[in-house]
C-alpha cells in the first residue's frame, strides 16, 4: 500500500480521465462523514470535561473552546479536570471525606482479563482455525456450526449452570474462572474468521514449500501465519473490544477484587442516591475507552496493510 | 473455496496400541481409568474436589487424545483439540445443562425439580397467558434483526469504500469512525437516554428551535424503534466496516494489474476480483452481526425498558429467566431462539455455498 | 519435535499461571469473623460502612470485620439473585427491596430471626420499637405475621418535594388565588394539607412555555407544575399507583387474605378505576418525558434538581442530592411536605401511600459464631446513638425513640413529614411470585401511562392476570 494504485483504484472506480492518488479532496470529505459519525463519542468526552452543573444545561453546551468566536458563548463551557479525580476518589456521604473509588484496581482487573483472555483465545482459535482450514475432520462443517452456536444463546441462558461450575470449582470470584470464560466467549468468533483468512491464502505455495522439505511447523509459521497478520490484528481488535465491554458475566463472576471496569461503571448510573451521574460517567468512559482506542490505533497498520507477501506474487 | 487435505507428504501408519497397553497414546485406556475414577470420585468426595478430578481426567483424556494425533499425524484433531476443550467446558458444558433443564420444571429459587417432558415448550409456544408475549417479542425481534443488521451492512460497506483508499490522514480519520464500538453499552446507551431525552437532549432541543412544538423522539412505536436501531447501527457499523476493509485491503496486487492489462471493467472487476475477497468477510460480518441481533436486549433495556412495543425475546428471556427465577421456562424460551437462528444461519451458509460453486 | 516442547512449555506456563491466580483469591481466616454483606452501593450503605469501620467495639472481644461488596442498583437485583439461586453461599447479609421477602424465604435463603429474637430479650425489645408498618413490610413473611426475617437498613417513604422560590411568590400566589379560589400551598402544612386535586391544580396552574413569566422572570425553558414516577422499569410506577388506589377506597390483591381474597373484582374494581384515572389525568401537567414511559425516580429527581419543576412526589432516599448545590440547582428553595392525600367521606385526610426502602437479612448458611457477632452488629445498628447518627448523616429511622426525638426534625428538612408519614404506609405483594405479578403490572400501567389504554381496561388486564397466576400456584381458591 506504501506507494502504487489505491485499492479504489484497483477496485475499478477510477476514472477514465485518470484522477491522481485521491488527495486532500478527499481527505476533506471523509473527515466530514468521521467527524459527524465521531460526534456522539466527541460528546461523551466533553462531558467529561464539563463542570458538573453543566451537565444538564438547556441548551446544551457543546464545546470547551468559542472556537474564536465561531460557537456562540451559550454553547461554550470551561473545561475542567475535576470529573477524572472523581473516578478515582470521592465523597460517597453528605459531609463526609474523599474515598477511594477502587477504580484504578477495577482498571487494572479489565487490562489484565481482557488481553490476556484475548491473547489466549487468538493462540488456540488461531491452531483450530489452520486445522479446520488445512486438515478438515470427518464433519468438519459440523464441528464449525456446533462452535458457532456457542455464540448464539444470550448469556444468560447459561449463567445458572456456568455460576454452579464456579462454585464448585472455586473459580468464582478469580481471575482464571472469568479468563477461561472469556477465552470461550471469544473463540467462536477468533476461529471462524481466522478460517475464512486461512481459506482465502492460495494452497499453492505451501505445497511447494512442502516439496522443498518444510516441515508442517514452519509451512504454518513461515507461510501461512505471515500472510493473516492482518486477520490476527482485526481478531485481536474485535476479541478486545467485545470483552473489553463485556458486562453480565463479569457481574456475576466476579467479586469485589476482580471486578471490571464495566460493572463498576454503572456506579456513575445511579450515583449517590441519585440517577446518573453525567460528568462522572463520561470520565469513567473517556478513560476506559483510551486503552482500547489506543491498540486500534497502534494495530490499525496491520489492518489496513495489504497482503503483500513475496511469495504470493508469481 | 475448498481445501483440499495435502497429500504430498508421506505418513508413516502405525497401529493403534491395545487397549490394556500402558502408552501415551493409548486413549482408550485413557478413557476407561478417566471414567473409572470420575465416577469414584463425583461419589466419594466433596464437589470442589471432585471438580479437579474430572478436570485433571479429562485433561489426561485430551493429553491421549494430543498424543496420539501426533504420532499418527492427525493434525486436524491436534490443532482444533485445545480450542474444542475450553469451548466445551465454559460454553458447550453449560448449554446442554441448560438444554436438560428445559424439559424439567425447575425454578432456580425453589429446591424442587420435577421432569415434565416438552410442557415448558407446549407452555412457551401455545399457552394463552405466555405464549402470547414470547411471539411477540419474536416478531419485534425479527423486526429489529432486519432493521439493524441492514443498516450496519449497508452503513459499514459504504464506510470501508470510503477508506479502502490512500488518502492523508487516513488512519486518524479510520480511527474516528471505529471508536462507536469501542465504547461500553452501559455508557453509550445511557448517552443515547441523554441525546433522545424531551427536556434535556440535544435531539429534541433542534427539533424544538425548528418546529415550535415539543419533539418526543421515544413515545411512539416508530420513533422508539428509530431510536434504538440508530443507536444500535452507529455501534456497530464499524465493525462491518473493518470486517469490509480488512477483506479489500488482502486482495493481491497483481490480480489488479492483470485486470488492468486485459482491461476487464469497473464493475467486472470488482465482481470477479474484490467481491471474491470481501465475500467471505461479508458473510461473516452478516453472520455475527445476526447473531448479536438476536441478542439485542441491553439498549432496549436503557432506552424503552421494552416500552412503546419494542420487547424483544431476549429482554423478554432477561426477565423471565432472571427476575421471575423460571429456569427451565426460560431455557425453553432460549432454545426455541437458537432453533431459529439456526434455521437462519444454515440458510445464510447454504446460500453461501451455493453462490460460492457457481462463482 | 520442537513444537512438543514448546507446546508443554506453553501448557506448564498456564498451570503455573492458574495456580497462582486461584492460590491468590483464597483467603486464611486468622481467629476473626468477618461478616459479609452485599449492599446497593449509595449513601446510606456507605454511612453504615463507615460508622462500622469508625465506631463498632464488638462486645465479645473478638476481630469483627464486615465485609460489604457494594454493587451498583441498576444490577443489584440481578446479581443478588444470582448469588443466592445458584447456591453460591456468599454473603451474610443481604439489603433486600421488602418485596424480595417472600421468594427468597421460600427458596430457603433469608433466616428466620425469632430464635435470635427470643435468645435475647434486650434484641427483641430494640426490635420491637421499629414502627409497625416498616417492620411488617421489612420483616415479616407471610405478610403481617410473626414470623420475623428483616431489619430496616435504610427506610423510606414518598413525601412532596416543593420549590418555595415558586410557589410562594407573590404574584403566584395572587393569581392562583384568583384562578381557583384557593391558597397555593406555601409553607409545609400547606403542603401536608394538599390533596390530589390541589396537586392537580398546581400541574395545570405552573404549565409555562419557554419566555412565559414564571415567578417574576421569564422561564429560561419549558416548566412544569408536576411530577411523579410514572416508569415502566422496575416498580416505578406501581409504588405512586399503590397510593392511590388505597386513598380512593381501592385495594390490590391482599396477600394476608390469601386464600380467600381475590384478585378479580378487588384489584379492577370501580374504585380502583377512578384512582387509575385520577393518577392518568395528571401525567399530562409532567414534563414530556412521561408520555415516553422512562419517567422513573430518578429522571424525575433529574428533573426535579435542574429546576424544570415546581412540585415532586418522590423517596426521601433521592433527596440528599437536591440539597447539595453541588448537584441541585433549587438546593436553597426547598420545602417538603407529606405526599398528597384524598379527602374522605368524613372530611379527613386519607393518606396511605406505598412503603419504600430496604431492609436488610441474614442467611441461612451464617455460622453459628457469625450469628452470635451478626446479633450483636445489629443491635448496636438499631442502638439509638447510631440511628440518630445515621440520621443525622442523612439516613432515616424506623426507631420509635429515636424518630419520636425532637431533635429528629431538625436533622433534615423532610423529616417533619416522616413521623406522621409511617403511620400511613403499606407494602405490595411479598409472596414469591413478586416479581411476576410486578412485570406484568408495570407493562400494563405502562401502556396506560403512554396513552394505548384505558384505566378499565388496565386493570381487568392485571386482575385477570393475577387471578390467573394465583389461583395456579394456589394462593386463591
Amino acid at each position: 500500500m506504501e506507494s502504487g494504485t489505491s485499492i479504489w483504484e484497483r477496485m475499478g472506480f477510477r476514472k477514465s480521465s485518470g484522477v491522481a492518488e485521491a488527495g486532500w479532496g478527499h481527505t476533506l470529505v471523509v473527515a466530514g462523514v468521521s467527524f459527524i459519525y465521531f460526534l456522539p463519542v466527541l460528546f461523551i468526552i466533553f462531558t467529561a470535561i464539563k463542570p458538573q452543573a453543566l451537565a444538564l444545561s438547556v441548551p446544551p453546551t457543546l464545546s470547551p473552546t468559542s472556537l474564536f468566536g465561531l460557537i456562540p458563548d451559550q454553547f461554550v463551557f470551561t473545561p475542567t479536570l475535576e470529573n477524572f479525580g472523581s473516578v478515582f476518589s470521592r465523597v460517597m456521604t453528605a459531609g463526609g471525606q474523599p474515598e477511594p473509588t477502587g477504580f484504578d484496581r477495577f482498571f487494572f482487573n479489565s487490562i489484565v482479563i481482557a488481553s490476556v483472555s484475548v491473547l489466549l483465545a487468538l493462540v488456540l482459535g488461531t491452531l483450530a482455525a489452520y486445522g479446520f482450514s488445512r486438515y478438515p475432520l470427518k464433519g468438519n462443517d459440523t464441528y464449525l456450526f456446533i462452535i458457532l452456536t456457542t455464540r448464539m444463546l444470550p448469556a444468560i441462558v447459561v449463567i445458572i449452570p456456568v455460576i454452579l461450575m464456579f462454585r464448585a470449582a472455586g473459580l468464582s470470584g478469580s481471575y482464571l474462572g472469568i479468563i477461561m470464560l472469556y477465552t470461550a466467549f471469544n473463540l467462536a468468533f477468533t476461529i471462524w474468521m481466522m478460517k475464512s483468512f486461512f481459506d482465502e491464502l492460495s494452497p499453492d505455495v505451501e505445497d511447494a514449500a512442502r516439496i522443498d522439505g518444510s516441515s508442517e511447523i514452519k509451512v504454518f509459521l513461515k507461510i501461512c501465519l505471515p500472510q493473516v497478520i492482518a486477520g490476527l490484528a482485526a481478531t485481536f481488535v474485535f476479541g478486545l473490544i467485545l470483552t473489553w465491554n463485556e458486562f453480565l458475566f463479569a457481574l456475576l463472576l466476579t467479586g469485589p477484587d476482580t471486578r471490571t471496569v464495566p460493572v463498576a461503571m454503572n456506579q456513575a448510573v445511579s450515583s449517590g442516591g441519585r440517577g446518573t451521574d453525567w460528568t462522572l460517567l463520561a470520565a469513567i468512559e473517556t478513560l476506559f475507552l483510551i486503552p482500547v482506542f489506543l491498540v486500534t490505533f497502534f494495530l490499525q497498520e496491520h489492518l489496513l496493510r495489504g497482503v503483500t507477501f513475496g511469495t504470493v506474487r508469481k | 473455496m475448498s481445501v483440499t487435505p495435502v497429500t504430498s507428504v508421506p505418513r508413516t501408519a502405525r497401529t493403534s496400541p491395545a487397549l490394556l497397553e500402558v502408552s501415551a497414546d493409548n486413549w482408550r485406556l485413557a478413557i476407561l481409568v478417566g471414567v473409572v475414577v470420575s465416577a469414584l470420585g463425583v461419589a466419594a468426595l466433596p464437589a470442589s474436589v471432585s471438580f479437579w478430578i474430572v478436570g485433571a481426567m479429562a485433561a489426561m483424556v485430551a493429553a491421549a487424545f494430543v498424543v496420539n494425533a501426533y504420532r499418527r499425524r492427525y493434525y486436524g484433531g491436534l490443532l482444533v483439540t485445545p480450542a474444542i476443550a475450553v469451548l466445551f467446558v465454559m460454553n458447550i458444558f453449560p448449554l446442554l445443562w441448560s438444554l436438560g433443564l428445559s424439559f424439567f420444571a425447575y425454578q432456580s429459587n425453589q429446591q424442587s425439580i420435577r421432569f415434565v417432558g416438552l410442557y415448558n415448550y407446549i407452555k412457551v409456544l401455545t399457552n394463552d397467558i405466555a405464549a402470547p408475549d414470547n411471539w411477540n417479542a419474536l416478531i419485534n425481534t425479527a423486526m429489529f434483526v432486519v432493521l439493524t443488521v441492514s443498516t450496519q451492512m449497508i452503513v459499514g460497506f459504504l464506510l470501508a469504500m470510503l477508506f479502502a483508499k490512500q488518502f492523508p490522514l487516513r488512519k486518524y480519520l479510520l480511527i474516528l469512525v471505529l471508536t462507536p464500538m469501542m465504547l461500553s453499552v452501559v455508557a453509550s446507551g445511557v448517552f443515547f437516554t441523554y441525546y433522545y431525552d424531551p427536556t434535556f437532549g440535544i435531539l429534541s432541543y433542534v427539533m424544538n428551535s425548528i418546529t415550535d412544538g415539543q419533539f418526543i423522539l421515544m413515545d411512539s412505536k416508530a420513533g422508539a424503534v428509530a431510536g434504538i436501531v440508530f443507536a444500535d447501527a452507529w455501534m456497530w457499523s464499524p465493525f462491518v466496516m473493518l470486517l469490509v476493509l480488512a477483506g479489500l485491503v488482502s486482495v493481491p496486487k497483481y490480480l489488479y494489474e492483470a485486470a488492468a492489462i486485459d482491461r476487464v471493467s469497473a464493475w467486472r472487476r470488482f465482481w470477479s476480483i474484490t467481491f471474491p475477497y470481501i465475500r467471505g468477510l461479508l458473510m461473516l460480518a452478516l453472520l455475527f452481526r445476526t447473531i448479536e441481533a438476536f441478542k439485542l436486549a441491553d439498549l432496549v433495556i436503557l432506552l424503552t425498558k421494552g416500552g412503546n412495543d419494542t420487547m424483544t425475546i431476549s429482554y423478554h428471556l432477561i426477565r423471565i429467566a432472571n427476575e421471575q427465577n423460571k429456569t427451565s421456562e426460560g431455557a425453553a424460551i432460549s432454545y426455541v431462539m437458537l432453533f431459529m437462528v439456526i434455521v437462519l444461519t444454515n440458510l445464510y451458509l447454504y446460500l453461501a455455498k451455493r453462490r460460492n460453486r457457481e462463482a | 519435535m520442537t513444537a512438543t516442547t514448546k507446546i508443554k512449555g506453553v501448557m506448564a506456563a498456564a498451570g503455573f499461571a492458574a495456580s497462582l491466580m486461584v492460590g491468590g483469591a483464597t483467603i486464611s481466616y486468622a481467629d476473626e469473623v468477618t461478616l459479609t454483606m452485599a449492599v446497593p452501593d449509595w449513601p446510606p450503605t456507605r454511612i453504615m460502612k463507615k460508622f462500622f469501620d469508625e465506631q463498632y467495639k464488638p462486645k465479645s472481644g473478638n476481630t469483627v470485620k464486615l465485609d460489604v461488596d457494594f454493587i451498583p442498583w441498576p444490577d443489584f437485583y440481578t446479581r443478588v439473585n444470582a448469588s443466592l439461586t445458584s447456591g453460591e453461599q456468599k454473603y451474610n447479609f443481604i439489603v433486600s427491596d421488602s418485596q424480595w421477602l417472600g421468594a427468597f424465604v421460600e427458596g430457603g435463603y433469608f433466616r428466620k430471626i425469632n430464635d435470635l429474637l427470643d435468645a435475647d430479650p434486650e434484641f427483641k425489645k430494640t426490635f420491637m420499637e421499629i414502627h409497625p408498618n416498616p417492620l411488617n413490610a421489612y420483616a415479616t413473611y407471610p405478610h403481617k405475621s410473626e414470623n420475623y426475617y428483616g431489619f430496616p437498613q435504610f427506610p423510606d417513604v414518598l413525601v412532596n418535594f416543593a420549590r418555595k422560590d415558586i410557589i410562594c411568590h407573590e404574584e403566584e400566589q395572587k393569581n392562583f388565588q384568583a384562578k381557583y379560589n384557593k391558597k397555593l400551598p406555601c409553607t409545609g402544612e400547606e403542603l401536608d394539607a394538599m390533596t390530589w386535586d390541589d396537586f392537580r391544580n398546581v400541574g395545570e396552574f405552573f404549565r409555562r412555555k419557554k419566555g412565559e413569566m414564571l415567578a417574576g422572570k421569564p422561564a429560561e425553558d419549558d416548566f412544569y407544575g408536576i411530577a411523579f414516577q410514572a416508569g415502566k422499569a422496575y416498580d416505578f410506577s406501581s409504588m405512586q399507583i399503590n397510593g392511590f388506589i388505597w386513598q380512593m377506597g381501592g385495594n390490590i390483591w391482599d396477600e394476608t387474605q390469601a386464600p380467600s381474597g381475590q384478585a378479580e373484582g378487588v384489584v379492577n374494581s370501580p374504585e380502583a378505576v377512578k384512582a387509575l384515572e385520577t393518577y392518568l389525568s395528571l401525567i399530562e401537567y409532567m414534563p414530556p418525558v412521561a408520555k415516553t414511559g422512562t419517567m422513573d425516580i430518578f429522571k424525575e429527581d433529574e428533573l426535579f434538581r435542574e429546576g424544570k419543576v415546581a412540585m415532586a412526589v418522590n423517596w426521601i432516599g433521592l433527596g440528599e442530592a437536591s440539597l447539595d448545590p453541588k448537584t441541585s440547582k433549587v438546593s436553597d428553595k426547598l420545602v417538603f411536605g407529606m405526599m398528597p392525600g384524598t379527602k374522605g367521606p368524613d372530611g379527613k385526610m386519607v393518606r396511605w401511600s406505598n412503603i419504600g426502602g430496604q431492609p436488610f437479612v441474614l442467611t441461612t448458611w451464617t455460622t453459628d459464631a457469625q450469628i452470635k457477632e451478626a446479633v450483636e452488629f445489629v443491635k448496636w445498628w438499631l442502638s439509638s446513638d447510631i440511628q440518630h447518627q445515621f440520621a443525622a448523616a442523612g439516613g432515616q429511622s424506623a426507631v420509635k425513640s429515636v424518630y419520636s426525638d425532637p431533635k429528629y426534625v431538625t436533622y433534615r428538612p423532610w423529616n417533619r413529614a416522616w413521623a406522621p408519614s409511617l403511620d400511613w404506609q403499606k407494602d405490595v405483594w411479598h409472596v414469591p411470585q413478586f416479581f411476576e405479578l410486578l412485570t406484568q403490572q408495570q407493562d400494563q400501567f405502562d401502556l396506560a401511562i403512554t396513552g394505548k389504554q384505558d384505566a378499565k381496561t388496565t386493570l381487568d388486564n392485571i386482575a385477570k392476570f393475577q387471578q390467573n397466576l394465583l389461583t395456579e400456584v394456589g394462593l386463591i381458591q
